[in-house]
């Protein structure tokens, strides 16, 4: 029954350790900032690719019914009968745009054919860098052009057509091997994700005790262990915070796009394989308390944010070394330079998650790749843990002979 | 009377250097223990040993009789450590609910409301800690110090950086935690203090213990001398000559 109690009160330390630093992180104006910052950035591309493909004449987009055009075709390109086509020669044609009987001017040399040049006249207030002109004249001459060759041939010119990709395993049974990464991607996506804008906040979240002088204050109220595991929940809770607010324009853009055909096809090419995914779940897991643990171990071991921060980048580095050699996971045979990274213990979370969305980890790979990260996880954490227990009070940078008496 | 503190046949090393050589003491129950010395004679680093920072080299150091556990110690612990900070960047209210939650308070904001409002401090409530004097950032630590009515209470030169007015008030704390049954280590320079304050006392220099009882066994064994006298007379012939 007393046993009941303390686990109970250690379990409701922890939480308080999570909440005060969730809600203390959660408040500030620079959370929201960095937060914000990405899904603005991608509602921002996902906007100006929108309207600049609408602007694109190259199909058959017609000019601003507002702008009045006019064409001298000494080329004869265009048929007589054409819109916008003049009698007039070219110093008329410029003249009507001087007196303001026309916005805009074009004029196609009879020699056309060969220069492959047509000039433009209209009339400018200050600096007109957007210059659509050219767009303008390309999508008049497109629709006429399109008019005098086969459908077929216009189909085959555009390329708006489909292939429908077949792909059969060494079995010859049909392959849906992209369909089958795509969730587990997510995972990898999200770690790297996770990684880019947590790093220094796991660092900081245990600097700060230290550089700020609190860790014997807080040490005295407190376990490290219950302190390190509470601090690793709300920075994983402020993660899920972040992911959902970057993942929530995409669901949004998905859903208003969803008959959208790219959007309806890469959701029939998604094909859920349970065993997969769960995979790339505890993967994904592990991988993220690794760098978490290693993160928090960094701060642990050295007295200021500062010199923390450039401890940090080698095991960034060490982390992501496999995304330089990406091109050799995609082999269907591992090489040594993939068995080396699938095992090696920094990169080895990438390289693993990586390997499991590909397909290309065997049974015996993926039960050694899990008891390797499970152990990785609870030993980062336990060495953090254990290091902030014996030099929390340690003010300077530790030998590592020294810091290696001091943990064990 | 029964112990609180034992501290037993204790060594300290950092690498090659001894800093405490076969220390041994105890603080008794409802008590006030003065651990004295210079800077660098190894009384913080006794209670950093005692409290579980520094691993002993050899010897035992134990509060109620066990080593210290901040969350499985039968007794409440409060101390005041000599390097002091708190969350800087969070309001007075919120530093100390969390170090009343994490202590197991019944009602932590009541309780810092209470004690801000005895302080002369609720109007500061709100404000971020950096934005307070370093006085009133030690009434905030020392809050935090005695939120959970410690049966033994720790205390790293708690007087430093006091005015006058916030020492009597310091003083009168100890003074009613220890008529409640508290028992006290008190670290400090002034033996004033200590001749005002404490039961018995320890004189270190260079981790040894020189003096060692009740302030009157002390006095004895030093030919009457006040305190002040004494930890000239032991440091002064050779460190301050």
């Amino acid at each position: 029954m007393h046993k009941k109690t303390d686990a109970n009160r250690n379990r409701s330390r922890t939480f308080i350790v999570a909440k005060f630093e969730f809600l203390r992180q959660i408040k500030k104006p620079a959370f929201w900032a960095a937060t914000l910052l990405i899904p603005i950035f991608l509602v921002g591309m996902f906007l100006i690719g929108f309207f600049s493909e609408r602007g694109d004449l190259s199909g058959d987009v017609t000019p601003d019914t507002d702008t009045s055009i006019a064409i001298t075709d000494e080329a004869g390109i265009l048929p007589a009968d054409a819109q916008f086509v003049i009698d007039g020669d070219r110093e008329q044609g410029i003249e009507m745009v001087k007196n303001h009987e026309i916005d805009l001017y074009f004029y196609i040399p009879a020699d056309f054919a060969s220069t492959n040049r047509i000039e433009s006249y209209h009339i400018v207030e200050g600096l007109d860098i957007f210059n659509t002109d050219k767009n303008i004249i390309k999508g008049i001459l497109t629709q006429y052009a399109i008019q005098k060759i086969d459908p077929v041939d216009v189909t085959i010119l555009t390329g708006s057509f489909e292939v429908a990709d077949n792909q059969l395993t060494a079995n010859g049974e049909l392959s849906n091997a992209l369909g089958e990464a795509i969730i587990p991607l997510i995972f990898l996506v999200t770690f790297f994700v996770l990684i880019c804008l947590f790093g220094n906040r796991f660092l900081l979240s245990v600097v700060e005790e230290k550089e700020n002088r609190i860790s014997e204050m807080v040490l005295t109220s407190v376990s490290a262990k219950h302190l390190i595991v509470g601090k690793i929940i709300a920075m994983l809770s402020l993660g899920l915070v972040q992911i959902l607010t970057l993942v929530l324009p995409i669901v949004i853009i998905l859903f208003i796009y969803r008959d959208n055909e790219i959007v309806t096809s890469i959701f029939s090419m998604i094909e859920i394989d349970p065993a997969s995914i769960i995979l790339s779940f505890v993967f994904f897991i592990f991988s993220v308390l690794i760098f978490a643990g290693l993160c928090m171990f960094i701060g642990a071991i050295t007295p200021t944010a500062r010199d923390a921060s450039q401890y940090v980048a080698p095991v960034i580095i060490g982390i992501f070394c496999p995304l330089y050699f990406v091109q050799s996971f995609l082999a269907a045979e591992p090489s040594f330079l993939t068995e080396f990274f699938t095992f090696f213990p920094l990169s080895a979370p990438f390289s693993l998650m990586l390997r499991s969305a590909l397909g290309t980890l065997s049974l015996p790979e993926a039960i050694i790749g899990l008891v390797e990260l499970g152990t990785l996880a609870i030993s980062s954490i336990w060495l953090t843990v254990r290091t902030f227990e014996r030099n929390a009070i340690n003010f300077e940078i530790v030998k590592p002979k020294f810091l290696w008496k001091k943990i064990f | 009377m029964e112990n609180v503190v034992t501290v037993q046949n204790f060594r300290m090393d950092f690498g090659p250097k001894t800093v405490i050589k076969d220390l041994s003491f105890d603080v008794k129950k409802g008590e006030i223990f003065g651990l004295l010395g210079s800077n660098g004679s190894g009384k913080t680093t006794t209670i950093r040993a005692l409290l579980g920072f520094y691993t002993p080299t050899s010897g035992k150091l134990l509060i109620d009789g066990k080593p210290y556990n901040p969350e499985g110690s039968n007794i409440t612990v409060g101390y005041l450590p000599e390097e002091r900070g708190l969350y800087r960047k969070e309001t007075v209210l919120d530093n100390l609910i969390y170090f009343g939650e994490l202590k197991c308070l019944p009602n932590p904001r009541e309780w810092a409301l209470k004690y801000l409002q005895r302080v002369k401090l609720l109007d500061k409530a709100n404000e971020k800690l950096e934005r307070l004097s370093g006085g009133q950032q030690q009434k905030v630590q020392l809050g935090i110090t005695i939120m959970n009515h410690p049966k033994l209470l720790i205390l790293d030169e708690p007087t430093k950086g006091f005015d006058p007015m916030n020492r009597q008030l310091l003083m009168g704390i100890i003074d009613e935690l220890h008529r409640e049954g508290t028992a006290v280590i008190l670290i400090t320079h002034y033996m004033d203090e200590v001749e005002k304050l404490c039961d018995r006392a320890i004189l270190l220099k260079d981790g040894v213990a020189h003096a060692y009882g009740t302030i009157s066994e002390i006095r004895k064994q030093f030919n009457g001398k006040s305190l002040e006298q004494i930890f000239v007379k032991v440091y002064g012939e050779d460190d301050y000559a």
